[in-house]
């Protein structure tokens, strides 16, 4: 049961940081980053061919680069790192000043062609089968299958989660975060106020992929496993839907989202009997997401947490 | 400062520094936009003096709007130079001449809808501690003086354009009048020298275009430098002098209104009365 | 040589497949002004209308009819009601791409549930193989080809001699206007989608019936390429959409020739990403992607 939990609790734990991650770009600061999911990709594939040996080692049926068999905590820095890297040329592609929709569209493509690329150049990360055995932090001192590693884990993951909280409440909270609203409501009249769009679009976009790195780094710590299958383009939609029902621009509604869609779906139809053949089951849970998605356009696009008004105190 | 011939009046308020020369505040020289195939502005070469309303008339299509955000730097110049205050901007994108003071205003009503009408005014300000992602990282500790000034700042605007009782709203559910006014107050906390207003006073009521002229002649009157995109010709004789008149990307006159009214290729470019 | 003969061929017969779908796409962006992302995945459902029909005993053919009653069908009540409410609501653009997103989503998720996961293929005979020099088709591929051409002229046809066509491009340059001319605008738009998804269905059997097999996952594959197609040669330009069919349907199998199949489809990816970041107004441009600037 208890192994059940804080599973459980490091999912939770993942998918908070990485909606509140895309609630960074997305909901505050406008930007379409359908793309999302290629930052937890390259968090959880650079920590794992960091902390691997050599792709040599355990008979080579895997191939790799790097392998570099890097202590705790190194690889899990490294992954934040280069999710903040990658965000410059991606980031560079969306600051065209494209229509929204195309924006959206080609972010997305450029997701499904990363996937296809990794999936086709085998000795890059292992190609289709994707990378296993990628060790747990910590486990050359640990017994990584011990009950008090679980939990020592969850302290881990709660950790990153409340580092990146502060960051986002900082940056939401403050007056830099109200230029970031300002650009997603009218980015011309921004512009005309002295604020400088492309600065403010990197940076959100490398804030936002750092934070989206570290949840791909701690993901693959916990299952040891990563594959192409793990990253598809519809994952992204999942983080979107999140942010969409928990509250746009809102880090609470973040949580709550994340709370309610990835784990809380998971977790629902975890319970349910297999009805049907194998496959119906996630087949209707995507379903059930586009229906959400569409209801909550319709009925609350603010999402159930909407950001709230700022009020100053002294007010006439 | 020092323009005392155009008002009468020698005021000088602590936003607009003394000038030592005289020169114009803005300078274009043959400026051109073309935008597939059509040549929105077509050799345009004026010259803004400082502390006064410019206005700048012209039938539908004749290339206003389109000059004034050449000028602001929204649009890229396909042609010709800018000069503003000496320095040459001509290439400077639109938040650097922001930041040096040339600042604009659009045509359709530009608020941040989703802030409040305090978040629209702060929002504007320059050089704010809190407005970078250190600062915003270094938290409420580090910017919060600097935000309590700017609040005291932007109230005090907000009172003298009457809007202090909707601070807290949301500047999307502002009246077309409250929104012009808003777009004013707005660029004003940049502390600007030249404004640039795109048809501030469409679609208002009279009563709200008299208050909007008052405040624009009294901002004039402290010093401030306005180039105004304006269609009733009515308010442009009461404000703006001198006025320029452009059609078909060109200007065909500049001058005092009642010296440009008897000139016939103007009258037969478009004016009516 | 004679590899990248064969692939010319094999390139004929895909540029006719793809540009069947991204005539009907790209008219559902230039009148509707929608990127319709579902329309893979009504292509694979269609596809799989055809199958039905197919294995319940009947002719291919006889399915390809079926199939785009479906198309037609589907993409009808899409519009009706999904995507027409939401944009009398006054829907922005981005918010229209993550509505077609979760309906798309929702269709190929309901049709893997109904036809599961299995790639199938149909039951019909690609019958003679014909020679045209080097190149090597059999006479089904030649027969798409021949419907493809068909459709072109008859599109061509619609838009510039009938009535409709004309609606429609009035709708396109400026619905408001051309409401104000009377042109009833709604049923317009009806027709306009019950064409285009004609041209859906009919897309997708074609293509399912170009492949050794499909499965329901197949819709986002087709889509791309289509969207690759249509922003190529210029989004709601239906000859553009033409022009771009041709030039990826070649690219994609001259590609395959020199590098590997594999690659095909992320040939078509690059391709849209690279039209999409440069040139997205395609290559005979039509306004309205690129933000109005000032």
């Amino acid at each position: 049961m208890t192994y059940y939990l804080t599973t459980l609790l490091v999912y939770a734990g993942v998918d908070v940081i990485a909606c509140v991650a895309l609630n960074l770009q997305f909901g505050v600061s406008g930007l379409v980053n359908f793309g999302f999911i290629i930052f937890q990709a390259v968090g959880a594939y650079t920590a794992a061919v960091l902390s691997m040996p050599p792709d040599t080692a355990n008979g080579g049926f895997q191939q790799y680069i790097l392998g570099l068999k890097l202590p705790f905590p190194i690889p899990w820095l490294a992954a934040t790192a280069a999710g903040g890297l990658l965000a410059i040329p991606i980031g560079l592609v969306v600051l065209r000043r494209l229509r929204s929709d195309y924006q959206a569209i080609a972010m997305l493509v450029i997701s499904v062609i990363a996937n296809t690329l990794v999936t086709n150049i085998r000795p890059f990360l292992n190609g289709a089968a994707g990378l296993s055995l990628v060790p747990a932090p910590l486990s050359e001192h640990l017994d990584s299958g011990s009950l008090a590693y679980q939990w020592l884990y969850v302290a881990l993951t709660v950790l990153c989660c409340w580092l990146v909280l502060v960051v986002a409440n900082r940056i939401v909270n403050s007056p830099y975060g109200r230029t970031l609203r300002a650009m997603r409501e009218r980015e011309r009249a921004a512009a005309a106020l002295g604020k400088n769009l492309v600065a403010l679009k990197l940076t959100m976009f490398v804030v936002g992929g750092s934070a989206a790195a570290l949840s791909g780094a701690i993901l693959v710590g916990f299952i040891g496993l990563w594959a192409p299958a793990s990253w598809l383009y519809p994952e992204t939609i999942v983080i979107f839907a999140a942010i969409i029902v928990g509250g746009r621009g809102n880090n609470l509604g973040a949580i709550l989202g994340a709370l309610l869609v990835p784990v809380g779906f998971e977790e629902a139809t975890r319970f349910l009997p297999q009805i049907g053949p194998p496959g119906l089951i996630p087949a209707m849970q995507w379903v059930a997401i586009g229906l959400l998605i569409i209801g909550f356009l319709w009925f609350r696009p603010r999402g159930i947490l909407p950001e709230p008004r700022r009020r100053v105190e002294g007010e006439a | 400062m020092s323009h005392v011939g155009a008002t009468g009046r020698g005021e000088r308020s602590a936003s607009n520094p003394p000038r030592s020369e005289l020169g114009p505040l803005l300078v274009a020289q043959g400026v051109e936009r073309h935008f597939e195939g059509v040549r929105a502005v077509d050799g345009v070469s004026i010259e803004i003096a400082q502390g006064r309303i410019t206005g700048l008339i012209g039938p539908n299509g004749a290339g206003k709007s389109t000059l004034l955000a050449v000028l602001a730097g929204t649009l890229p110049a396909s042609a010709g130079r800018i000069w503003f205050d000496g320095e040459e901007v001509t290439r400077l994108p639109v938040h650097r001449r922001a930041r040096r003071g040339l600042v604009r205003t659009f045509q359709l009503s530009s608020e941040f809808a989703e802030l409040t009408v305090l978040e629209n005014l702060l929002v504007a300000a320059p050089n704010h501690r809190g407005d970078s992602l250190l600062g915003a990282l270094l938290g409420r500790r580090y910017w919060g003086e600097d935000e309590r000034r700017l609040v005291e700042q932007a109230r005090e605007l907000l009172d003298r354009f009457g809007m202090r009782g909707q601070e807290s709203e949301y500047a999307g559910n502002l009246s077309g009048g409250q929104k012009r006014l808003l777009e004013v107050m707005r660029a004003l906390m940049l502390r600007p020298r030249l404004l640039l207003l795109d048809e501030p006073m469409a679609g208002l009521h009279p009563t709200v275009v008299r208050q909007i002229s008052a405040y624009l002649e009294r901002l004039r009157d402290e010093g401030l430098t306005i180039l105004m995109v304006e269609h009733e010709l009515g308010t442009v004789e009461r404000l703006c002098d001198p006025v320029i008149v452009m059609a078909q990307g060109r200007v065909i006159g500049q001058g005092p209104m009642p010296l440009l009214r008897r000139r016939r290729e103007i009258i037969d470019a478009y004016l009516v009365g | 040589m004679h590899i990248y003969l064969s692939a010319f061929g094999f390139g004929l017969v895909s540029m006719a497949v793809i540009a069947i779908g991204a005539v009907g796409f790209t008219m559902q962006f230039g009148i509707a002004n929608l990127i319709n992302l579902a329309y893979g995945d009504v292509m694979a459902a269609s596809a799989f209308v055809a199958y039905g029909i197919n294995h319940a005993g009947a002719s291919i053919w006889l399915g390809l009819l079926a199939s785009v009653a479906f198309g037609a069908g589907i993409s009808l009540v899409l519009n009706r009601a999904l995507y027409a409410p939401f944009q009398r609501r006054g829907t922005s653009h981005l918010g229209m791409v993550i509505v077609a997103l979760a309906a798309a989503l929702i269709i190929s998720n309901v049709l893997l549930a109904i036809v599961g996961p299995d790639d199938v293929s149909y039951r019909m005979s690609s019958g003679p193989v014909i020679h045209l020099g080097d190149v090597v088709l059999t006479s089904v591929q030649v027969a798409i080809i021949v419907i493809a051409v068909g459709v072109m002229l008859g599109v061509h046809l619609l838009l510039t001699s009938t009535r409709l066509g004309k609606a429609m491009r009035a709708t396109a340059a400026d619905p408001t206007l051309a409401r104000s001319c009377g042109i009833p605008t709604a049923r317009v738009i009806d027709a306009v989608w019950l064409i285009t998804g004609a041209l859906c269905g009919l897309a997708g059997t074609v293509a399912a019936m170009n492949s050794e097999s499909f499965a329901a996952s197949s819709g986002s594959g087709y889509l791309i390429t289509i969207l690759a197609a249509a922003v190529l040669g210029g989004a709601g330009q239906p000859y553009g959409a033409m022009l771009g069919a041709v030039l990826i349907g070649e690219a994609t199998e001259l590609s395959a020739a020199a590098l590997s199949p594999e690659y095909k489809e992320v040939v078509a990816f690059v391709i849209l990403v690279i039209v999409m970041i440069l040139r997205p107004q395609g290559l005979l441009a039509k306004l309205g992607v690129l933000e109005a600037a000032g």
